[in-house]
This record gives structure tokens, sequence and C-alpha cells, in this order.
């Protein structure tokens, strides 16, 4: 019982080309899902896998936006005994930066490293028993990196075709889709740099690689089933 | 609340026609079907039941995890129910709409009966993520969930049982953020 994994930067089409695959090989498809079942598994909303995944950017923009708001209140209170934070600011115990820093604006819960990794192979791994599924990134190609029949699909695009995607599909405005393909792209390398330790664009760690602005869904679809049919059998 | 679609609780007659709109083939084809008794199906509640006995009325409606509410038109008329089944741990929700009333399909009354439903749950409930399980035998209903802007979270073979047969079924889910960016789309192309 097979498993394929799909993997590439956001806007790439993988959701699209997973269906296809799957919908081929009568294989079971997941995406998002693997998260929503690792957050029934900790007992926490599927939103802090979610942030666990796009951490980077959220802690770049809080840090950012905890900076500015220190140098703002800086500059008002004109007299300052530490040149950019302002006064006081030295007082503050160091669980109270991170505590300021990782500040949430929902009432979405943190969760630890330890407890999301061990979640995520929980669900990855009982993919892989039960077998027969098409699975789309969230780490599933490195969790089963040494797994036996699984074929890993590596997916890449030049970023004007996914900045088309997403403006399309998700309706942001061309700059706002120029940011979040960057941002996420951003987030997802150091998601897997930090828990799989290793470069989600290796093309070493995938069985193919096909380049998505040379090609359409259905194409890639074909190959990867054709594949799949070679390599699994 | 959206536009000509309110939701309220359900009345005693509200489930009587519910009842009898889930004694309709066409309707309960759509919906769970039959059951071993040959008996329509419903999600959550026995309609006969909630009828026959006050305190099952009550363990049902009265149900912290779980949000029933009848839909009307502008106009007043009851044409279906919504359901949110909530695991309040997770801040999430599965959601349910029917329409019950057949002349009125295919007319943005569900679309609009579930955006009811994910304002409530998004804004009044503050939840973070509303999922729905749809079966493969209903494309309308899968079309009207992606007009919203649910994502495919997964495509499952043979999950979901009808009549005595299994069907395909996809979990689609809508997270609180993702509804704030597409419900003046959603809202725009339902009118």
């Amino acid at each position: 019982m097979a498993i394929i994994t799909v993997n590439g930067p956001l806007g790439c089409g993988a959701v699209i080309i997973g269906q296809l695959v799957a919908k081929k090989l009568e294989m079971d498809f997941v995406d998002r899902l693997i998260f929503t079942q690792a957050a029934r598994i900790i007992g926490t909303p599927v939103g802090a896998l979610i942030a666990k995944e796009q951490r980077v950017d959220r802690l770049r923009d809080r840090l950012g936006r905890f900076l500015q708001t220190m140098l703002e209140r800086s500059a008002m209170s004109g007299v300052s005994g530490e040149p950019y934070f302002g006064r006081g600011i030295e007082n503050l115990p160091p669980e109270t930066y991170l505590d300021m820093v990782n500040q949430s604006s929902s009432s979405i819960p943190s969760i630890d490293d330890k407890t999301f990794i061990e979640a995520m192979n929980t669900v990855v791994n009982d993919l892989h028993k039960a077998g027969n599924a098409v699975i789309i990134g969230r780490g599933a190609n490195a969790i089963l990196a040494d797994a036996p029949d699984v074929m890993h699909v590596g997916l890449l695009a030049p970023a004007e075709v996914r900045v088309s995607t997403l403006m399309q599909r998700e309706h942001y405005a061309k700059s706002e889709a120029e940011d979040v393909v960057v941002e996420l792209e951003r987030a997802r390398e150091e998601f897997f740099r930090k828990f799989f330790k290793f470069n989600p664009n290796d093309p070493d760690r995938y069985h193919m690689v096909l380049n998505m602005g040379l090609m359409q869904p259905e194409a890639a679809a074909e190959v990867i089933a054709h594949a799949a049919g070679d390599l699994l059998s | 609340m959206l536009t000509g679609i309110t939701l309220a609780s359900p009345t005693k007659e509200d489930v009587q026609r519910l009842s009898a709109w889930l004694e309709d083939p066409e309707v309960n084809a759509s919906w769970y079907g039959l059951g071993d008794d040959g008996k329509p199906l419903h999600a959550g509640y026995v309609p006969s039941q909630v009828l026959d006995a006050d305190e099952e009325w009550e363990r049902v409606f009265n149900d912290e995890n779980r949000r029933t509410f009848s839909i009307y038109t502008g106009e007043g008329d009851h044409i279906g129910e919504g359901q949110l089944v909530i695991e309040w741990p997770l801040q999430e929700a599965q959601a349910y709409v029917l329409v019950g009333r057949k002349d009125l399909w295919h007319q943005h009354f569900g679309t609009n009966g579930l955006i009811g439903l994910l304002d409530y749950a998004f804004n009044e409930l503050a939840l973070h993520r509303v999922w729905v399980d749809v079966p493969d035998y209903n494309e309308h209903a899968m079309r009207m969930v992606q007009h919203l802007g649910f994502v495919l979270e997964g495509h499952f073979r043979k999950s979901h049982r009808k009549d005595g047969e299994w069907y395909d079924s996809s979990a689609l889910g809508l997270l609180a953020d993702e509804y704030s960016r597409r419900r003046p789309h959603a809202v725009a192309e339902s009118r």
C-alpha cells in the first residue's frame, strides 16, 4: 500500500496535482487534515499548528511591532536611560521579552516543538500504515524519508506563476500575493530547517522534481502516476 | 446577519416541517438517506423523538456542544435547518445546512444559510475553524462550500455510508482569517 508525498512552495499547484494523482490512482488525498488530526491529538486549535509552520514570519512581524512600539515610546518619553528601548526596559525579566514577542492577537495557545513534532509524526506514520494516500506537504516527505513504499515528489515554479495562483485563489492584490509568496516560502524553508534539518528545495530529497512553470497540472499528475506505477509496484 | 436570511431557535412546528421534508425521497437522498428501519436519517437527532419527549427536546436544543437553528427567509418562511457541532477545546465546529424546501434549491438559500452559520461561529462563538464533511454524491453542496472558500483538507474513499452503499467524501475546512478575507466575495456572488 503506497504513499506519495507532494511538496513545493505555495502556489506551485501541489493541491491540484495531488488531487489529480489521487483520483487517477484511487488513493486518499490528505492535505491540511494532517494538522487538524494532530491538533486533535494535542487537544489544541489547529491554528497553533499552522502557526508552527508559519512561525518565522509571525515572530519577525511581532518582533518588528515590538521594536517599533518601543522606539515610539522612547521618542515620546523624551528621556531615556537606554538609547533604543527607553527607560526601564532593562529591568524587564527575559521571559517578558519572550512573552511580548510571542504574544498572539488571537486566543490560540502556543504549543512546544516536541509536542508538535510528536503529534505530526503520529499522524503521518498512521497514514503510512494505512497506505494508499497522496499527502501534501506538512513535512510528510521528511517524516517518511526512509519509509518503504513511499514516493516523494518535489515541485517548483517561478515566483510569477505562484503569485498569479494566489491572486486567483485567495483574492489577494498583486503586491499582497508577492509578499505572501516570499514570506511563506521563507517560513517553509525555516520550518524544514528547524524540524527536519534540511532545505525542502534540495532535489536530492525527492524521487523527482517537476517545474510547474513549464507543465500543466494534468501532465504533472500523469507523470507522477506513471512513475508511481514503476516505483511503488 | 445576512440580508434575506434569519437564524432562529427551532419551534415544534419547525421540527414537524423538517420531518415532513425528510420524508421526501429527493430531500433525504441528498442528505443522509434512510436508516435500517427505512426511516429518513437526520444529523444529531431524530425529529419524531424530540417532538414526542420534552426531555429529548431539552437535551438536543440546549446542548452546549451543538447549536441548532431554523433557517428563515426575510419574508418569514421556514426553509431549512443549520447546525454547528462544537468542539470547544479545539475551537472548531462541524457545520450542517439542510434546505428542505426543494422549490428553493439552487437559489443561494443554502449558501446564505451557511454564511449565517459561519458569521455566528466566527463572530459570536469566536471559533477558529469550521469544517464540513461532503459526500461525493452531493455535488451541489461541494460547489457551495468551495464557493464560500472552504479549503479541501482531505478526500477519502468509501468513507460515507448511505442506503447501504459506501461513497467517497471530502473534509473541507475554513479558518477564521480565511473567512474574513473571502466573505465579501462570497456574499457579493450569492445575491
